[in-house]
């Protein structure tokens, strides 16, 4: 019952409900009150790291007019900027603090956040004006609330909020610049810069032995969590799912194998695995649990590796599905010959480095091609085939030789090449399947289907197996032995 | 000559073709776990687990047993009966014949499709699902087998059938004795269920042209009020798309659509609506009686399950011929499989027969449209409906003596007299109101002692709302595809994504069809999964908000938080469970040719998914849900659940029954109890509601995941039932697994109750049950733990 007096305070501290129920709820035009910052007007928000002495905790300040002083209907620019302070809090943490500006937000029911930074569009309720929202001090103090509560390393916060257009413009382009700075900084930071990468082993819920190392060049397959947001929430619960793993030795530069790595990868996978290189295709990749975005795949044939999203729902050159393919990675485990990545990961500059980076590249589909077109190195971008230049193997070994693709290069080397992948393979070729091993070529008859080459491997040569054949004779004539 | 079996050698072939259809590599079949194709008793362990856990808990209808000639034996206060039994085992025994029946049905229905299918499209006919690695997930982990044609599931439904043939006779008397075996056994036989049912769906995809993993099916048109009355109405009940399939296919050749109007009634009509888009639906079993005495069908058609006894009987009365088009319904109809198609129609517009049975579905297809054309403006002229008209409807209502008996025989027990005396007094609402909560049974016709038919005059009543009876459901979309799945990993695993809830099952719902809507809207905006199936998928569709949209305009349709599902008919339910086993596979790489318990394990301690089936009736709902609970699924029952006898309920009391094993080293865990319960019934959507909130806690829960669970569990209770859940502690390992909105008061009220707060750090240190550790690997199977394996 004292559970009651406690809901009945925390109902007089807001007039509206704060819950994760609310994040879908749109405002529609009729329903509204008043429109903030959007599409048809000005606005951002901004979360500034500042020394402890500097903040008053709890603070709220308003420039411009309040909710009670606004017209029905109407809309204004729009700014909120959140100043916070703690032992823990750095600049770097700031862009990590400020997009849960948005969930938490939408917590509040009658309220609608969409977006980020300077694109920022805020609508609120009839209802919740007549629920007796009055302020936007109400709504600070419940977004401050959150905050605090989501984000212990928050010792103090204080929230500014400004309505007036000429003061929203002012400090809007101050903000511009920040963001600025922050993305060279996003950009410009690389594996070889920092000491700590992340761990992360959230999905060790589903996925009992996958370990994710975020890096700053390599964001979590999943795509939700980069660099900066494990170095925050490492720092929110340093011993909880996201944790630093400091680099230690490293062992491989080029394949991205750190010595703080590989021990935290045998603990964290149950033993399951031992070394993990990062960036590295074929030797040790690193594992997935199964959200992946894009499944990539080695084409033997070709000896490069082509790229297939979940969106895609036709067959690769190799004549297997994005479904069937990623069906044999996943699940935590190291394969050898499909690698798991998020879309994010094509934008790494040390994409599959040590396998060749984007000259290993040999196919993708068109809409994934479409959407990372700004990273594909500019020599490269017509010579990746897709299904429009090449749907089989015949069709896009036809396509690689025509422009020239760099891993044509490889094919002179091919002998080479075909004995020292399994080799690399090394100790995880008994849990690998043999289509590490490039295919034997076979010559096909005209008219033949094509079968799915990686079915086989090893030198046993091809077995046929009539399965359901039905054979049409017109007369059997029978010798019968004489009884 | 005879030929005799055995092998020749033949020694020479001259002018011999070989015919190859078709050249592939060798399979990798390899099974991969140790129960393919179990026996009987070959998962009784993982049943014990369950069991020993989840005890069952009876309540029986009866406390004699008379299945035999010694008895009838009184078993009450724990007397045997003459064989030896004593009530709990006969309860489980009941559990098992319930269980044994409702798998029989589905397979049955896979049985005549497969041999139908296989004749039409051949044994190589490839099975296309859509896209997947694991094609059929329920197939793969109970046979060991990756089917890749239609005729691959021949042995599928060979091993079903002798296993349920097996299960049945240990039913007989002076066979199975123990009652913790009877419900292994029925454990056994709702595992065959889901079984069946793949079969069933994935050839009918396959061959059909059924949406394969389609978010994007379009919508369909459902309701008592969707018809064009002035049209002949075809209208199909059951649930076996075979024959609708070629009456639909006959009405395209002929460019007939616009000209009749064809509907089903119960979850064929999901299927034709999937096979044909211009087909519609008219609602679940309970409208039934509601529409056959409306008069509005000029034809009826049934297949199988869910078809009302007196169908025939209810028919006649109306002139309106049934055609029987499956071999388990016959109605005691002449066959009439090998006359001509003008000969049967016209001893049927005579009134010579009432109806036929028509197993040469080319004949039903032929005939069906070509009947209706003429029996449509006969009976439409003559205007025959078992309604009364507004003189009638006045007389009848004025004669009831509100003596209750209609009342007290009600399944639902409906105010009946206070509705006729406000109709007596020219207000309709009560009427209408009773129109949504009755499930059309029309036991009040025979209850009422003055004789007034109370089913017509409510039917009556509520002509307004009927006709305004107008929804829209999204098409049966088949499996969920792995790409699906895939995505919503992420939101699984951040806790966006607070569990799965699949609403299954008939319309016998506590309080009216609108309860599921109602709850259905809740959850959704709470940001669950809803998938649904069945007439529980129709009546989702049949109500809309302010805007005038129903739920399936509002939510799409993919495997994603806040996204509303329906994967098709009664026999798609078996996707939803597959849908588990894909996540094993997916997300953890388990192994699932032969593989129950460990999958079955995996999905009990980790998958967030509840099954609800709030107005499930049949043996059949009884029986998907016991298979569930034999894949580790929690289902909740509406509260004539109760009448199903058996609940399967965990005691969070008994702390030794929540000890789990860390896969990690074998240690044993003492855990929360999550699931807390396998199988349940609540009493009212209010209590609903936080019990399914609380059944999607797993014991792998990271916190994210946990505190998001939390949340809604504690909102729904404070909202629905207006108190804190009593025992909403228990599940706090941590801080971090607090509702984030609240989590300083929540954390004074764990200060009060004795936990220890370090309030500088806003931590918890002492009180939780465990901590948090996000890579326990919670097993209850000991052989799938690390140090046994080795």
């Amino acid at each position: 019952m004292k559970y009651g007096d406690q809901e009945e305070n925390m109902a007089n501290e807001f007039p509206f409900e704060i819950s994760p129920m609310f994040e879908g709820e749109r405002v529609r035009k009729d329903d509204m009150f008043v429109e903030l910052a959007g599409p048809k007007s000005r606005g951002f928000e901004l979360v500034r790291a500042a020394g402890s002495d500097e903040i008053k905790d709890g603070k709220f300040s308003l420039i411009g007019p309040d909710i009670s002083e606004m017209q029905e209907g109407s809309r204004h620019p729009f700014a909120m900027i959140y100043r916070i302070a703690g032992k823990l809090v750095e600049p770097d943490l700031e862009a990590i603090v400020e997009r849960r500006n948005h969930d938490f937000q939408n917590y509040i029911q009658g309220y609608m956040h969409l977006n980020q930074r300077y694109d920022v569009w805020v609508r609120i309720n009839k209802d919740a004006i007549k629920k007796g929202l009055k302020s936007f001090e109400q709504i600070a103090k419940a977004t401050m609330m959150l905050f605090r509560n989501e984000l212990p390393f928050i010792e103090k916060i204080e929230a500014t909020y400004i309505t007036n257009p000429e003061e929203v413009e002012k400090q809007r382009a101050e903000a511009i610049k920040i963001y600025e700075t922050r993305d060279a900084r996003t950009r410009g930071l690389h594996d070889e810069d920092v000491d700590v990468f992340y761990g992360c082993t959230l999905c060790q819920s589903f996925a009992p032995t996958n370990v994710c190392v975020v890096t700053p060049d390599r964001i979590s397959l999943c795509g939700a969590i980069n660099w900066f947001d494990g170095r925050a929430a490492a720092k929110v619960d340093p011993e909880g799912p996201q944790f630093a793993i400091p680099k230690g030795e490293i062992i491989d530069k080029e394949g991205g194998e750190y010595s703080g790595v590989n021990e935290k990868a045998v603990a964290l996978s149950g033993g399951e695995y031992s070394r993990i290189k990062i960036h590295s295709f074929f030797d040790y990749p690193h594992t997935s649990c199964g959200c992946f975005e894009v499944v990539g795949f080695y084409i033997p044939e070709v000896d490069g590796i082509g790229w297939v999203d979940r969106d895609y729902a036709g067959t690769a050159p190799n004549g297997l599905a994005f479904s069937t393919m990623a069906g044999q990675t996943g699940g935590g485990k190291q394969i050898i010959g499909f690698l798991g990545v998020g879309v994010n990961y094509f934008r790494s500059p040390k994409f599959i480095q040590p396998d060749g980076g984007w000259n290993r590249v040999v196919w993708m589909p068109k809409n994934l091609k479409e959407k990372i077109k700004a990273d594909i190195p500019p020599e490269l971008a017509d010579k990746v085939p897709t299904e429009d230049d090449a749907s089989d193997l015949k069709t896009l070994r036809d396509f690689l030789e025509k422009k020239q693709h760099p891993v044509t290069q490889r094919w002179t080397k091919e002998e080479t090449a075909a004995e020292a992948a399994p080799e690399e393979a090394g100790s995880l070729a008994a849990s690998a399947p043999g289509w590490s091993v490039p295919a034997p070529t076979m010559s096909m008859p005209p008219g033949m289907p094509a079968m799915p080459q990686m079915q086989f491997g090893g030198s046993e040569g091809v077995k046929i197996t009539f399965k359901n054949a039905k054979i049409t004779i017109d007369r059997i004539v029978l010798k019968g032995k004489e009884k | 000559m005879i030929v005799k079996k055995g092998s020749f050698v033949i020694e020479g072939l001259e002018n011999v073709q070989i015919n190859i259809g078709k050249i592939g590599a060798e399979q990798e079949q390899a099974v991969e776990g140790p129960t393919p194709r179990p026996e009987v008793i070959s998962l009784r362990n993982w049943d014990y687990r369950i069991l020993d856990r989840y005890n069952p808990v009876y309540t029986p209808t009866s406390d004699i047993c008379d299945y035999c000639t010694y008895g009838k034996c009184d078993l009450t206060g724990n007397k045997e009966g003459a064989c030896g039994i004593d009530l709990e085992g006969q309860s489980a025994r009941q559990a098992l014949m319930i269980s044994v029946m409702g798998a029989a049905c589905h397979s049955a229905h896979g049985r005549h499709l497969l041999h139908y299918l296989i004749k039409k499209y051949g044994e190589d006919h490839l099975i296309d699902v859509g896209p997947s690695n694991l094609k059929a997930p329920l197939t793969e982990t109970i046979m060991g087998i990756q089917p890749q044609t239609i005729g691959d599931f021949l042995p599928v439904l060979d091993y079903i059938e002798e296993q349920l043939t097996q299960l049945m006779a240990a039913a007989n008397t002076g066979q199975e004795g123990s009652s913790r075996d009877f419900e292994s056994k029925a454990l056994h036989a709702g595992m065959l269920d889901l079984l069946g049912m793949e079969v069933a769906d994935i050839i009918q995809i396959s061959c059909m042209g059924l949406p394969k993993s389609d978010e994007k099916t379009p919508m369909a048109e459902i309701g008592m009020g969707i018809l064009d009355p002035k049209k002949p109405v075809v209208i199909c009940v059951g649930h076996n798309i075979a024959a609708p399939a070629y009456i639909l296919d006959n009405m395209d050749r002929n460019g007939q659509f616009d000209k009749i109007e064809i509907a089903g009634l119960c979850c064929t009509a999901h299927d034709m609506t999937r096979y044909n888009r211009n087909a519609k639906i008219i609602g679940s079993m309970s409208k039934e009686l509601k529409y056959i005495r409306s008069g509005i069908p000029d034809v009826l058609v049934t297949d199988e399950q869910c078809v009302r006894a007196d169908i025939l009987k209810e028919a006649k009365k109306l002139h309106i011929p049934v055609i029987a088009t499956n071999e388990k319904i016959t109605y005691g109809l002449p066959d009439r499989s090998n006359d001509s198609v003008d000969a049967i129609i016209d001893d049927l517009v005579s009134g010579k027969q009432d109806g036929a049975l028509l197993l040469d579905l080319e004949k039903v297809g032929e005939l069906v449209p070509k009947l209706a054309m003429k029996m449509g403006p006969i009976r439409k002229a003559k205007g025959l409906t078992a309604l009364p008209n507004e003189e009638e409807f006045k007389k009848l209502v004025a004669k009831c003596t509100k003596c209750l008996q209609c009342t007290r025989d009600c399944p639902q027990s409906l105010p009946i007299g206070d509705a006729m005396a406000a109709a007596a007094g020219g207000d309709l609402v009560p009427f209408e109101i009773l129109h949504d909560k009755c499930v059309g049974c029309g036991r009040c016709d025979y209850s009422c002692p003055v004789d007034i038919p109370v089913l017509n005059v409510i039917e009556k009543a509520a002509q307004r709302v009927i006709r305004e009876e107008k929804g829209k459901m999204r098409i049966g979309r088949g499996q969920i595809g792995d790409p699906e799945i895939r995505e919503e990993g992420r939101n699984l695993v951040l806790g966006t994504t607070p569990g799965v809830l699949a609403f299954v099952g008939c319309g016998n719902y506590p309080d009216g069809t609108k309860d599921v809507y109602d709850i259905v809207e809740e959850m959704i905006q709470r940001s669950y999964i809803i998938i649904s199936s069945g007439c529980a998928a129709m009546d989702i569709g049949m109500y809309k908000d302010k805007e005038g949209k129903t739920l399936y305009e509002r939510y799409p349709g993919r495997f994603i938080k806040g996204n509303l599902l329906n994967t098709g008919s009664c026999v798609s339910n078996a996707h939803i469970a597959a849908t588990t086993i894909k996540v094993a596979s997916i997300f953890a790489g388990r192994k699932t040719k032969g593989n129950w318990e460990e999958i079955a394990d995996y999905v009990l301690n980790r998958v967030g998914a509840v099954g609800i089936a709030w107005g499930a009736y049949s043996q059949k709902a009884f029986a998907i849900a016991t298979g569930c609970n034999r894949l580790g699924i929690p289902v909740v029952a509406g509260p004539h659940g109760t009448k199903y006898r058996r609940a399967f309920i965990g005691k969070p009391y008994r702390k030794e029954d929540w000890n789990v094993l860390d896969g990690r080293d074998g240690s044993v865990v003492n855990v929360e109890p999550a699931p807390e319960h396998l199988m349940i019934t609540a009493e009212t959507k209010e209590e609903l509601m936080p019990l399914l909130a609380k059944l999607c806690f797993r014991p792998s829960d990271n916190s994210l995941g946990r505190a998001i669970k939390l949340t809604h569990y504690i909102e729904l209770s404070e909202k629905y039932l207006k108190k804190m859940p009593e025992d909403w502690h228990v599940y706090v390992r941590s801080e971090q697994d607090l509702p984030v909105a609240k989590r300083e008061q929540l954390m004074k009220l764990l200060e009060e109750r004795g936990w220890k707060i370090d309030w500088e750090k806003k931590k918890i240190t002492e009180g939780p049950l465990r901590k948090v550790d996000v890579s326990f690997q919670p097993t209850n199977v000991p052989r799938l733990c690390k140090e046994a394996k080795k």
